[in-house]
Formats: structure tokens, sequence, C-alpha cells
């Protein structure tokens, strides 16, 4: 085949250049730096011999000093130990709460099973700091659990949420929804054909799930661990607003390195490590699950018998309650507390009002704004990106550009952004400080939902429907405008709502890299948080968390017309 | 309406050669079947008529013009594909009305063609002119599918979407109609039935056809002419009764029904007769060969088993002795496997009641024609 020359490929080295410069080049910046222990500016290399050879030298000096002094820099390595084990432990305790509750939604027929199942998506639609910030209503100094808690004879904090244990409780009720469905996907594919030959020998339930339910689920169990693992590990909303100073935790010493002190060479290798890391749990959990795929898999359900039994399905019902109680009494918290008048060491706020609303709406809805544009412009940028993307990965096999764009996922929010702003930060291509900056670092950050969306559509156009278009008598154009556009919607229709709502409540990267003028709502609640505004950080948090809700609602309703 | 040509045409994908210098002339409403078995090219053959692939070189005319400038979608080929490849998200109606649609897009004026856009795109933006509806509803009539014409395809037979698949293509009046395997996903039943409609609307129409199959029995039921493919290559090309009793090589012989093909030598040739040793057994045919070495082509239904003690003394036809190994009834005939000298052959004798099956281990005889011992 002679190679044609054509817009399409335009196109390709366009989407190639645009990944070099916005992420393969940063990541490889924060690399070098991690070891120059200075800035080096590599786009300005290419433009100015000057700045060329100053970089040159600073290769020259490499040297693994930094390295060393992970060691030797007893913060580097306590904020190592103390993530993994943040980590850790989120990990073994989300597994542990979740296997019955998978359990239940997939196998038994426990009462409210629906509601359950519905209370479980809470946990999803909130930012890990606004619930981290639902802590402090709640288990604060001042929280109301803590009142209760004395009234009850209790002396001081239930928790103190500036702790360890703070966001560990936080991380493992915000995070378990993210195992929960691959474990019900897992229960629910476990051979029924074996437990029933199980019960017919005489064994009794419990025996049959020890022995035969649970070993078969333990794939599906490993890989939403190591899941959970990385999703807590790089989680930077949480740790943020609850690690105190003395607790030393990656993402927050990354972020203090660089906003706090500009010490490229500790933020870079700080974050070089993170990406390590994530990348190693993510890496693990690939492999394990290659060829394994629950979803599609549990999309056609075997017939199934649920258990009935009713202590059983009471008692499990009644736990995936106090569990998900968790995660809403957070969010009901926030509500009170945005239309408190105050709300002091009490049950209940002294009274309430509209007043932090009026305030953000006469103030503040320059951040909604922010937000909305933001999103628009990071949710047009992936979109037409991703429908390229995925015609060059699906029609042509093009794994290296599969492969680039899914980088992303593994690179932990912070980390990117302290790529980027090392990267951006100079001449030729200062780019720090701008809007541009940021919708690009949102749009790389989330294309490849995005790409994951709109690859299952294309993928799901056969190319002979494209041909028999040809066949027809339409051009290409035309048979992209009549036949694979409308095929090609919903899938991208589906991305694209995903892509807004992530980019909304997205944290790390729009406090490291927003300006001031362009401060989205999620950077305003922060500020907010940390200047102890209390009152008008709940009311943000509550009309973004409305914002998502709306749009999760468009996203379910377009996935169901889709599946008609 | 037109004759496809197609010259000296080799296609190769990177070092591998899918077609080497394929030769073709299809005559003007022809119904022309490729037959070979799974990867010989047939497939590559028709995307090349249809302009979905560029030959590496040679020819290609459809009516007369060459076509290698001409891109697919103007080449007026209908295809109907394997997977029938009908729009998901267009109804019966629309999937045949697309190819009228797209020609009227394609005469009318940039205003004119965001409206048709805007109809195609949705059914509430515009209505389908008149002419466009009655041609469409004809030949949804003529396909018996007029009463499903608001139907989603996939709420359709599988028989049913192979008809619209059919009207699809037929609509847009093409020169050629390209048929890639268009019956391997029915169930035998209606196979056997759309191959019937099938024809009867290719002799109707009088359209050129090009029909590409693995089943040597579609193509020589249904097609005028046969091309047999291997590996790239066309072997043959014939009428169905000339493949049968003519095949040039072994494959073919093999391919096209069932054969005894047998390896001979030739003893003598003596008045046209030439007489054959094979694997201790002696044959005599009055066909006619070069070689020293030889294959036997022997149709199994050309063979009659008779009982050990009927006396044959007939000129032209060969007597063997045969043993029966197996028998197999397979409704209207009985197929044996029989061991002549240390020889395997295939026997088909039609099964009337009245005449008894010969049980396995059964001493028989064999009486073969001279002139059904094909010699290649
Ligand atoms: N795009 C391609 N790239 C590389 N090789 C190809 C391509 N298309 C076809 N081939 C090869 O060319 C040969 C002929 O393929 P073709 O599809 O024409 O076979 P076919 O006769 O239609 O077979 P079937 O009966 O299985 O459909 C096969 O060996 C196939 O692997
Ligand atoms: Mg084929």
């Amino acid at each position: 085949m002679k190679a044609r020359f054509n817009g399409l490929s335009v196109v390709k080295i366009l989407i190639y250049a645009f990944f070099g410069l916005f992420l393969l080049i940063p990541l490889l910046a924060v690399f070098l730096i991690s070891f120059t222990n200075e800035p080096v500016n590599i786009i300005g290399s290419f433009t100015d011999p000057a700045i060329l050879s100053s970089s040159i030298e600073k290769l020259k000096a490499i040297n693994l000093d930094n390295y060393r002094q992970i060691f030797s820099n007893a913060g580097y390595l306590d904020s190592l130990k103390n993530s993994l084990s943040l980590a850790l432990v989120v990990m073994v305790l989300v597994i542990l709460i979740c296997i019955p509750l998978a359990y239940g939604i997939a196998r038994t027929n426990m009462p409210f099973k629906k509601t359950i199942s519905a209370l479980c998506t809470i946990p999803l639609i909130i930012p890990t700091f606004i619930s981290a910030y639902a802590f402090i209503i709640m288990f604060g100094r001042a929280g109301w659990v803590t009142h209760f808690y004395e009234l009850l004879g209790g002396d001081g904090m239930l928790i103190n949420p500036y702790s360890m244990t703070g966001i560990v409780l936080v991380q493992v009720f915000f995070f378990f929804p993210y195992a929960l469905w691959p474990l019900v996907a897992a229960f629910k594919i476990s051979d029924v054909t074996l437990e029933e030959a199980s019960l017919n020998l005489g064994a009794k339930n419990w025996f049959t799930f020890i022995f035969v339910t649970f070993p078969l689920a333990i794939p599906g169990i490993i890989s939403s661990a190591l899941l959970i693992f990385t999703v807590s590990f790089s989680d930077f909303g949480t740790p943020i607003v609850l690690a105190p100073k003395d607790l030393n935790l990656m993402v927050v010493e990354a972020y203090r390195e660089i906003s706090g002190f500009f010490n490229w060479g500790g933020a870079a290798i700080l974050t070089v490590i993170m990406i390590i890391v994530a990348a190693f749990f993510f890496w693990l959990q690939h492999i394990l699950t290659k060829g394994k795929n629950y979803g599609s898999v549990s999309g056609k359900p075997k017939q199934q018998k649920m258990v009935t039994n009713k202590v059983l399905t009471r008692s499990l019902s009644v736990y995936s309650f106090l569990i998900v109680l968790v995660p809403l009494l957070a969010l009901l918290s926030v509500l009170l507390q945005s239309v408190a008048t105050t709300w002091g060491k009490d049950l209940l706020p002294s009274g309430y009002t509209l007043k932090h609303y009026q305030t953000i709406f006469s103030t503040s809805l320059g951040n909604i704004q922010n937000s909305v544009i933001l999103a628009i412009g990071a949710l047009v940028l992936s979109v037409i990106i991703a429908i390229f993307v995925s015609y060059f990965v699906v029609r042509q096999n093009s794994a290296k550009m599969d492969f680039m764009t899914s980088i992303p996922l593994v690179v932990p929010g912070i980390a990117f952004g302290i790529a980027l702003i090392q990267t951006f930060n100079v001449a030729p291509l200062q780019l720090t400080g701008t809007a541009i900056l940021l919708i690009i670092a949102y749009t790389i950050r989330r294309l490849p939902y995005m790409v994951r969306s709109t690859m299952g559509a294309m993928r799901a156009i056969k190319q002979d429907i494209e041909e028999a278009a040809i066949n027809l008598g339409a051009t290409p154009l035309t048979a992209a405008i009549t036949v694979i556009g409308p095929l090609l919607l919903p899938g991208i229709a589906a991305g694209s709502v995903l892509v807004f709502i992530t980019v909304i409540k997205e944290t790390s990267i729009s406090i490291l890299l927003a300006p001031p003028e362009w401060a989205p709502m999620s950077l305003a609640i922060f500020q907010n948080i940390l200047r102890a505004e209390y009152y008008s950080a709940a009311a943000m948090s509550v009309i973004l968390v409305a914002l998502v809700l709306v749009l999760q609602g468009l996203a379910n309703y377009i996935g169901k017309k889709q599946r008609l | 309406m037109g004759s496809v040509i197609i010259e000296k045409m080799t296609k190769q994908f990177g070092e591998f050669t899918a077609l080497h210098d394929i030769n073709l002339e299809i005559q003007e409403g022809e119904f022309f079947a490729l037959l070979g078995p799974s990867g010989c090219g047939k497939t590559t053959t028709m995307r090349c008529i249809a302009g979905f692939e560029q030959p590496t070189s040679g020819k290609i005319k459809i009516g007369e013009k060459e076509v290698e400038k001409i891109p697919a979608n103007r080449r007026n080929c209908g295809m109907v594909f394997q997977s029938y490849a009908l729009f998901p998200h267009m109804n019966v109606f629309d999937n045949v009305a697309y190819s009228l649609n797209i020609k009227q897009l394609n005469a009318s004026n940039p205003v004119k063609q965001l409206g048709i856009y805007a109809r195609l795109l949705s059914k509430r933006l515009g209505r389908t002119p008149k002419d466009i509806q009655e041609k469409v509803m004809k030949i949804l009539k003529y396909v018996e599918l007029d009463q499903h014409a608001d139907r989603l395809t996939s709420e359709l037979s599988g028989g049913q979407q192979q008809r619209v698949a059919l009207a699809r293509a037929l609509v847009m009046e093409p020169a050629v109609l390209l048929m890639d395997e268009p019956l391997s996903n029915l169930d035998q039943k209606l196979r056997h039935s759309m191959r019937n409609t099938i024809r009867t609307i290719q002799q109707d129409l009088g359209i050129t056809t090009i029909f590409v199959t693995h089943d040597q029995e579609e193509a020589m039921s249904m097609a005028d002419r046969v091309a047999v493919m291997d590996k790239g290559n066309i072997v043959q090309i014939g009428t169905p009764t000339e493949l049968y009793s003519n095949p040039l090589t072994p494959f073919i012989a093999d391919f096209v029904g069932t054969s005894n093909i047998i390896d001979v030598e030739i003893v003598e040739q003596i008045n046209g007769t030439i007489k054959l040793k094979g694997d201790n057994f002696l044959l005599q045919s009055t066909n006619t060969i070069e070689k020293k070495q030889a294959k036997a082509i022997i149709r199994p239904e050309h063979i009659q088993v008779l009982p050990y003690d009927t006396d044959v003394n007939k000129e032209e036809v060969n007597v063997l002795e045969g043993i029966v190994l197996m028998s197999t009834y397979l409704g209207p005939t009985v197929r044996y496997d029989m061991k002549v000298g240390d020889q395997e052959i295939i026997v088909d004798t039609t099964y009337s009641s009245g005449i008894s099956i010969f049980e396995e281990g059964r001493k028989v005889k064999l009486s073969i024609d001279h002139g059904r011992v094909l010699l290649i």
C-alpha cells in the first residue's frame, strides 16, 4: 500500500505533538530535575542555544545526591512510608467492608437493595476535599458527632479528623464504591453450578461461601484492592485538608516543596517516586485483570439463585445501611452547614438562612462561571482529540497511540501538576498561570475516560458499515456525518458528561495551576476552608455537588436511552 | 448495466501476494460465481472491483470503462456484505433510501445539502421526497418487505435482513451487483429459498452479478459460470457442467463435487483406449493423456455396484472386484467405501426400495464406463 499523506496523517502528527509537548516533555523534565536538582528548560533548549548550553551543563552535573537524600532526609523517607501505609490500610479496610456489601448486592435478596445501591454512589459525586471537610464538620472539635459523643459521656473527640485515622476513615468511606462494583461483578460471575454442587453434597451455606464462592471471587478482590491502593496513594484532596503538620504524606510534601519552598529538586524527586509507585500498582492490577472482563460477563447473567435466608439478608441490609450512612451524613452535614446561621458545638444549627448562598451569588459567581468555562474548554478539546485517537486506535490499530493516551491514568494529579509547572514556567512557552494550560492539563488528565467511551462506540461500528455507506455513493465525509457520527454520538455524550464532572471535581490540578482570575469552584472552596470560612465553603460545595448530580443524572439518562 | 473485465490483476499486502495475475471476463447480465476455499482471495477480488482496495497492478473495467481513478463511492457497484452491514440507527425504509438520498445530496447546491443532511440525521427535520419514497417502496414490495418498512433492522430475521441488504444495493440500479457470501449467515433451509430468490431477481433485472462463495453447491446451482480460485489464482472458469465433467486439476475435481482421485501409471495406448495400472488393479479409459504418471478421476456416482456373481460382458466397461468396507445410508443414495486392489474408492448408488444394500465385508463387482475415467 502506498503511504498516503492526507489530512488524517496530519491530525495524527498533531496529536502526538500535543501529547509530546504537554505530557511526555513535562514528565521527562521532572525526571531530569530529580537528578540535576535545578530547573531544566527542555523546550527552551530547542529554541535558544544559550539555554541549550546551560541545560547541557546542568545535565553534566547529574548526580544521585537527591536520591541519596531520600534516605538521609527523614522527611522524604517518612512521607513515602506514611503514604504507603495509608494506602495499605485503606486498601485492606475497603476490601473488608466491601465483601459483605458486595455479596449482599450480588447474591442475596436483602431488603432495600436498590436504595442501598443508589446510596453507594454518593461518595463518587463528592470531591475528596469536600468529604474531608465534611468530616471536620462532623468530628471536629465543634462537630456535632463530638457533641453527641460528649452527651453520651465521652471525653474529647471521638476521632480526631486531623490525623492519620481521620484521613484513613475519609478515604475508606469515600473510595469504597470504586471496589464495590467490581466486587459485585466478581460475585455475580462466580460459578453457580459449582456452588450448587457443593450445596447438593450437603455443605452448609457458610461452608459453600468460604470454600467455593469466596475463592472464585479472589481475582476480582485482588484487582479491586490494587485499584484502591492506587487511588488512595494518589489522592490529594483528603490529606491536604486533614494532614496535621507533623504527618508527612508524599502528596502534601510535594505540594509544599513546590508551592511553599520552590524546591525544584525535592518536588521532582517526590513526583518521580509517586509516579513510579502509582504506575507499578496500576501495572500490577492491569496484568492481573488481563483477559478477565468482569463487566462484560455480568451483562448476561446466568440464572442465579439468590440467598433468601431472613437472618442473613436482614443483618446484611442493616450493615450496608450503616456503611452508606457515613457518606450520607457527611453530605447532609455540609448541606446543613450551608444553610446555618451559626452551628457551634451542637447537634443542629442555631438557625437557618440562605445568606451564604446569596453571598456566593453576589461575590463568587465568577468561580462557578470559571468552572463551567474551563470544563467546557476541556470537554471540547477532549472530544475532538478522543474521536481521532479512537479512530486511530480502532481503525488503524495504533497501539502507540493507545499507550500514550493511557499514560495519564497512572500519573497522580499532583505529580502531573508539578511536571507542568516545572516545564511551562519559563519562556519560550510560559503558560503557567494561564487558563490555556489549565484546560490542557484537565484535558490530558481526563482524556483516558473520554477515549474509552468513544473507543467503545467506535469498536461497535464495524468497518463494513462505513464501507457500505461509501459503496452506496457517500463520500467518506458524508459517511462520517450520516452514519459514523450518529452511531458514535451516545459514546461521545456519555464520555463528555464524565469529563465535565471530573473536571469540576478536580482538586490537585486546580489548586496547583489555577491563577486567581481563573479560580474554579474547587479552588475557591479549598481557599475558604483554609481561611476557615466554613459556611461559604459549604454553600459552594453544595452547588458543586448539585451540579455534578444533575450531570450524573443526565449521563444515566443517556446511558439508559443508549441501551434501549 | 455492464460487463466486468479484469486484466492481469495482482494484489499484494506487504510481502504477501493475495492475488496473482487474475484474468476475468464477465458478460453483461451474467450471474458469475467466484468459488474457492477460505483465504483464496475471493473477497479481495471483490473489494478491488468495488474500489475498497487498489490492485497492486493490472486493470479493472466496468462497462468498458477503466475504474482505477474512480473512487469507491462513484463506482456504482452495489455490494451486499457478508454481515449485511445494515445501518443500525435507521429503519428498513431509510436503509434502502440511503443511496437515493445521497444521490440527491451530491446533485444539490451547498444550501440544499444542509437540508438533506438535517433530514438524514433526524426524521423530524424533513420529509423524504415523493420520488424517492416511491422507488423505495417499489423495491421493498419486490423483496416482500413493504410491510416492515418502519421496523428497525435489528428487529428483522436473518433472511429479512438479507433482503434489506439486497434491496438497498438494488435500488441504486448498480452497474454490477457484488455479493460476498451473502447466504453464509443463514440456516440451511433459508439458504435454499434465498438461492431461488436471488437467482430469480437477478434473472428478472438482468443485472450483472458477481457472487462469492465457498460452497460449491451454491455456486453450481445458481451461477451461469463459475471461476474456481485457489491461493490467489484462478484455476478454471466454466459453466457448472463443464467444471463438473471436465475438471482441469485434481483440486477442482475434488472441490467441485466429490471425486475418487487415483494415482495411475499408463501401461499402453491402443486405438484411443488407454490401459492404466493402479494399486493392484487395472483400468481402461477412453480419454487421452500424454504423461506416464497420471491421476484418474472417477465420480462416485459413475460407478455401479453389482452382486459378485453378475456377468458383465460389455465392451468399454471396466469391471473390478471390490470389497465393501462400509456403507452409509444418505437418504436417496447409499455411499459405499470400497477396497479395490489396495485402493480405497467411494461409490454412490441411488437407493430405491427393493434393492438390498451390500453389507460390510461382502465381495462385489464394480463397473465403470471407460469414458467416465477422466485423466489429468
Ligand atoms: N488487509 C489485508 N492485509 C493483509 N492480508 C490480507 C488483507 N486482506 C486479506 N488478506 C489476506 O489475503 C488472503 C485472501 O483473503 P480474502 O479475504 O480475499 O479471502 P477469501 O477468499 O475471501 O476467504 P473467505 O472465504 O475466508 O472469506 C488471505 O490470506 C488474507 O489473509
Ligand atoms: Mg471472504
